[in-house]
């Protein structure tokens, strides 16, 4: 028995000991649970496959002696052994080269992946979802979309409850207030609320029928309550006067010709959302990045919102 | 066989250097001088949007928001488009960041209002409760540097051939031209009357005869900036 063996076997020993003290001392103990006993038998091979490992690298050093072939160079009197790779690493080393041209130029072609091609199949993916899913949505269930399309989108400037936070964005509980109607009347609008490039003109060719002249500022005053009231109280007759004609008798608007100032409807709000819109309060952006159904659901919400 | 290599060590490093960097060299550049092209419809900054920008990074708005909308379903839905290198050309520097304590700003032109800009930068809460945001109610009372614009302006366009006065392909087939003066003063009615587009949008009444007076309030310039951002 080597002194090398000896010192080994006892430092293994020692290990072993201190790795029983420790786990037999800890809670549970050594018995208990199929985890400690794992880590025992693990911390068992460890310390013994490591001291032997040592322990023949260093009677190596102690007992080898150089021989073989030496190559042809000397490197200031020192020497190398010629020493040749072995056959089966050599055909290991080749082959992974062979299989990593393969995987670079077929089985993983360089272009395969790109980040924005994930995306794009993402995106797709989620529009297939999309469509399938909701083809079909309507009454309570598209409002309700539409409501958490608005708490996303529409909140930052017309706020959770739709109010317009103060008159800092259109309040859309109601479909006008009167500042917006006098505004308008007086310069003018072309917001293209019925999809199209459809002006209204200002005041200045606004003709009050009903009197015979330009409509003045009492005028104004009158219709703009009227108007904001939800068509009612003073200012009827102003209102068949200079704006029916385009509006519509109920103000409920006419195709193609003026839009609807008594309530909302879905197709005005999609409308305002496709080409944004710019009035008394600010201007508002276009939101044309919504898909169609969630532009149709905010137009219900924003309908629901005034018409409970 | 490459014996005589190993026996010259300094001249195997020449040699291993130039073998990576031809590598580098012929992969990496050309698909980055192309990627860094400005993309169809982005411009260079006006005079104001410029001075806005400056007052952007001395306000350290980019410590909380970031200008980079990166290719996630998440994100595109509610920034816009993901952002492509060619969008950043003729930002110097960029301002990408790492960290979003607000929301991104890549598109915020797309989707915010110079009315909205004004009420938020006074008082962030009236508009986003529950917002961490300060209100930075000095910059409708400092004054915008626009000699410092301008001398951007002038700078990139000698050095980097920045387009100025030169009409620029927008995404829609139609073109416009940033204009640069050709004098300080020059600069400075550009810059105005530009601040007067804005100024009309704008509420506040102290804000409105500042630039009526030829005065151009931080906020403004900072607005126009936003505004750009698309």
């Amino acid at each position: 028995m080597n002194k090398l063996y000896l010192g080994g076997s006892i430092f293994v020993a020692l290990m072993l000991l201190f790795t029983y003290i420790s786990v037999a001392g800890s809670k549970g103990g050594l018995n208990s649970d199929i985890v400690n006993m794992l880590a025992v038998a693990g911390a068992v091979a460890i310390v013994v496959i490591t001291v032997f490992v040592v322990i023949k690298y260093v009677r190596q050093m102690q007992v080898d002696t150089a021989s073989g072939e030496l190559a042809k160079e000397s490197w200031d009197g020192i020497g190398e052994y010629k020493n040749n790779v072995p056959m089966g690493w050599a055909i290991m080393f080749l082959l992974t080269m062979v299989w990593g041209m393969w995987y670079w130029l077929i089985g993983y072609p360089v272009n395969k992946y790109s980040q924005i091609g994930e995306y794009n199949e993402d995106v797709a993916v989620h529009n297939t979802k999309f469509q399938e899913k909701y083809k079909d949505i309507s009454g309570d269930k598209l409002v309700e979309m539409g409501e958490s399309v608005f708490l996303a989108e529409c909140k930052v400037c017309h706020g959770l409850s739709a109010d317009g936070i103060d008159g800092k964005a259109a309040n859309l509980n109601k479909r006008i207030d009167a500042a917006s109607v006098k505004y308008i009347i007086e310069h003018g609008s072309n917001n293209k609320l019925l999809g199209m490039e459809m002006p209204m003109p200002d005041r200045n060719a606004l003709f009050n029928a009903t009197s015979g002249a330009l409509i003045t500022d009492a005028e104004i005053e009158l219709v703009a309550n009227y108007v904001a009231n939800g068509m009612s109280g003073e200012g009827a007759d102003v209102f068949a006067g200079a704006c029916s004609s385009c509006h519509g008798a109920d103000g409920k608007g006419v195709d193609f010709v003026a839009p609807n100032l008594a309530q909302y409807t879905p197709a005005l709000v999609v409308n305002v959302l496709n080409n944004g819109k710019k009035a008394a309060i600010g201007a508002m952006p276009k939101f044309d990045r919504l898909n169609d159904k969630q532009k149709e659901a905010v137009g219900a919400y924003i309908t629901s919102l005034s018409s409970k | 066989m490459f014996h005589w290599l190993e026996k010259h060590p300094f001249f195997f490093a020449v040699g291993v250097f130039i073998v990576i960097s031809f590598a580098g060299l012929i992969e990496i550049l050309p698909s980055f001088a192309q990627a860094s092209r400005p993309v169809i419809g982005t411009a260079p900054y006006s005079t104001l949007e410029l001075a806005g920008r400056h007052v952007y990074i001395s306000n350290s708005c980019n410590a909380c928001h970031s200008q980079l909308v990166r290719p996630f379903k998440s994100e595109t839905d509610r920034y816009g488009h993901y952002s492509l290198s060619g969008e950043y050309a003729y930002d110097r520097p960029f301002l990408w960041g790492s960290k979003r304590t607000g929301p991104d700003l890549m598109r915020v032109g797309n989707y915010r209002t110079t009315d909205w800009h004004e009420n938020h930068m006074k008082d962030p809460q009236s508009v986003v409760p529950g917002s961490v945001m300060p209100a930075y109610r000095w910059l409708f009372t400092n004054s915008s540097d626009i000699e410092t614009a301008f001398a951007e302006q002038l700078t990139v366009e000698k050095h980097f051939g920045v387009p100025y006065n030169k009409e620029i392909p927008l995404k829609d087939g139609t073109t416009k031209v940033v204009k640069i003066g050709q004098s300080v003063a020059e600069a400075k009615a550009l810059a105005l009357e530009e601040a007067k587009v804005i100024a009309a949008d704008m509420k506040d009444q102290d804000v409105k005869d500042a630039v009526a007076r030829g005065e151009i309030p931080e906020i403004v310039a900072l607005i126009a900036y936003m505004n750009s951002l698309k």
